[in-house]
């Protein structure tokens, strides 16, 4: 460990190339290098956050359960899927909502508990040597396991009631790694900035319910004018509830175009929100 | 460099930052920006420490003294890395284990043994290591049937037991001990004093403490701090003496703790 003048030495010879390599790699490299940490933190919340509670787990699964047939039973008759076609079944809706709302539930989950999570954890910032860039990083994997809770019961509920499932549901681990990529971008964002204040919280509980009118959760964006259609895709959500309703609910391969640049855009967000983190970092033991 | 060198602080510096308002911070942050070419600031600084020099050498044990709001804790959380020093240089060459509060960080609903497990990982051991080390922690805690307990249960005394136990597991090279022995009884602070001693032969000791005696008997150099500043440094025994001597004279006044 070198400081000077409060700047972080790394030891050895580099050339701008080389360290834009190595900040590209140190995400993965400092996860690889912390995972029994990780580990040990995550058990310990999924833990906590059942705990004292009677039912436990079951909770995690009621809870979509009723959304999922609220929906069912609220949109069922009426509604039409985008391709104008009356649907097929109320079910055929309800999953299609059910899908946008996976994709927009897992990100309000991070986007409200990231600006109070370095303050969650100050006792171990300030008196240990942790890994404070780590704690999205934990954070996030246990928002996947409920966003997984979702995604199966999705798909049980399709193999249910259709009686088989597409086979591009098998692209959805390919769905998930940007999707967390870009949640976790987001979170170092809005962590290091909620560290210097607690207005990142109350700004991002008056603009969530917002950005869900800007989301096409309860729609469809093809239904638009093609102006519109185009401004959605500025919403990076647009572009992931989009493929994962194409390949759960319609079974067919998503636009390769929103593919790239849904991709884009959460790499982008993951690296800037990791390099925002890194930046503020040796101001935060001395804020929380 | 001599190579034999562990920890080698070079005039460091610290300031916090104190602000009036959230929206003094607001506006450091948009207006204060050195790219704008604004030299105004919009907080104070209280420089915690000043000008700090000193260097430890490998097997080394460097006691720590000062009072209250000196800078020693901030001294001790820049040298396991937790803040980083505003100006000067620190190095540090080795794995640091701080017990400061390490018993902060229990988590109070789970047991005792989980705790060593998190304790341990949050230390920087693998899982592998701390299971097989787990029956040795549990035997110098020595708090029996207990480890199946929530902490919430535990008294103060027996969760620092538990969290020296963790960190004596460790492996480090350097141990930091921050006032944190005073709790357990006496048999149990001979048990860690003993245990201290017999890590002074391979290991460095970054010792803190009030009392004069605790630091002769463990350390053989010291350094005085006092106001941000290296007062004394040397042999632990002349440090200790001058230090006892100035709280005779010296009166205990707050103005000390005011930022400039």
């Amino acid at each position: 460990m070198h400081y000077v003048d409060g700047k972080q030495v790394i030891p050895g010879h580099y050339n701008r190339f080389q360290l834009f390599i190595r900040f590209l790699l140190e995400p993965f490299t400092g996860a690889w290098h912390h995972r029994d940490l990780i580990v040990a933190i995550l058990r310990r919340e999924l833990r906590e956050r059942f705990s004292g509670s009677v039912a436990g787990w079951v909770w995690a699964i009621v809870a979509p359960v009723i959304s999922l047939v609220t929906y069912t039973l609220v949109f069922g008759g009426a509604a039409k899927l985008p391709d104008g076609k009356p649907a097929s079944s109320a079910i055929d809706y309800a999953l299609f909502v059910f899908g946008g709302l996976i994709a927009f539930n897992f990100f309000t989950e991070m986007a409200y508990r990231a600006p109070s999570l370095l303050h969650e954890y100050a006792h171990y910032l300030k008196q240990t040597m942790f890994p404070a860039e780590m704690l999205p990083v934990i954070s996030t994997l246990r928002a996947t396991t409920y966003a997984s809770i979702g995604l199966t019961l999705m798909l049980l509920c399709q193999l249910i009631f259709s009686g088989t499932l597409h086979w591009t549901v098998l692209l959805l681990p390919l769905w998930f790694i940007p999707f967390l990529a870009f949640l976790l971008g987001i979170t170092w964002l809005l962590s290091a900035m909620g560290a210097f204040t607690r207005d990142t919280a109350y700004l991002m509980i008056s603009i969530a319910p917002v950005l869900m009118f800007a989301t096409p959760v309860f729609f469809s964006h093809e239904a638009l004018s093609p102006d519109v259609k185009l401004l959605m895709y500025a919403n990076i959500l647009t572009g992931f509830i989009e493929i994962i309703r194409d390949i759960v609910v319609f079974g067919k391969l998503p636009n390769i175009l929103v593919v790239a640049w849904t991709v884009f855009l959460s790499a982008l967000t993951f690296w800037v929100g990791y390099w925002f983190f890194r930046r503020q970092q040796g101001g935060i033991t001395d804020v929380i | 460099m001599s190579s034999d060198v562990i920890i080698k602080a070079k005039h460091l510096a610290k300031a916090y930052k104190l602000y009036d308002s959230p929206g003094d911070w607001l506006k450091q942050g948009l207006l204060g920006s050195p790219l704008l070419g604004s030299s105004k600031t919009y907080y104070k600084s209280f420089w915690a420490l000043k000008d700090i020099t000193f260097e430890v050498e490998k097997g080394e044990s460097l006691g720590i003294i000062g009072r209250n709001g000196c800078g020693k804790s901030t001294l001790l959380q820049i040298v396991c890395g937790m803040t980083r020093p505003t100006k000067g240089e620190i190095w540090v060459k080795g794995r640091v284990a701080p017990v400061l509060a390490l018993g902060a960080t229990f988590d109070l609903e789970a047991t005792g043994r989980e705790n060593v497990l998190i304790g341990g990982a949050v230390l920087g051991l693998k899982r592998p290591e701390i299971i097989e080390k787990f029956d040795s922690i549990a035997d110098f805690a020595g708090i029996g049937d207990f480890m199946e307990q929530p902490i919430k249960l535990y008294s103060t005394g027996m969760r620092t037991r538990l969290a020296f136990a963790i960190c004596a597991h460790m492996n480090a090279e350097i141990l930091i001990v921050d006032e944190a022995l005073s709790v357990g009884d006496l048999a149990f602070q001979k048990k860690c004093i003993d245990w201290i001693d017999n890590f002074r032969r391979s290991g460095t000791l970054l010792f803190v403490s009030h009392s004069p005696a605790e630091l002769s008997r463990l350390c053989n150099h010291a350094i005085w701090i006092d106001n941000g500043h290296v007062r004394e440094a040397g042999d632990v025994a002349n440090v200790t003496r001058a230090y006892r001597k100035a709280t005779l004279v010296e009166q205990d006044s707050m103005s000390r703790f005011s930022a400039v």
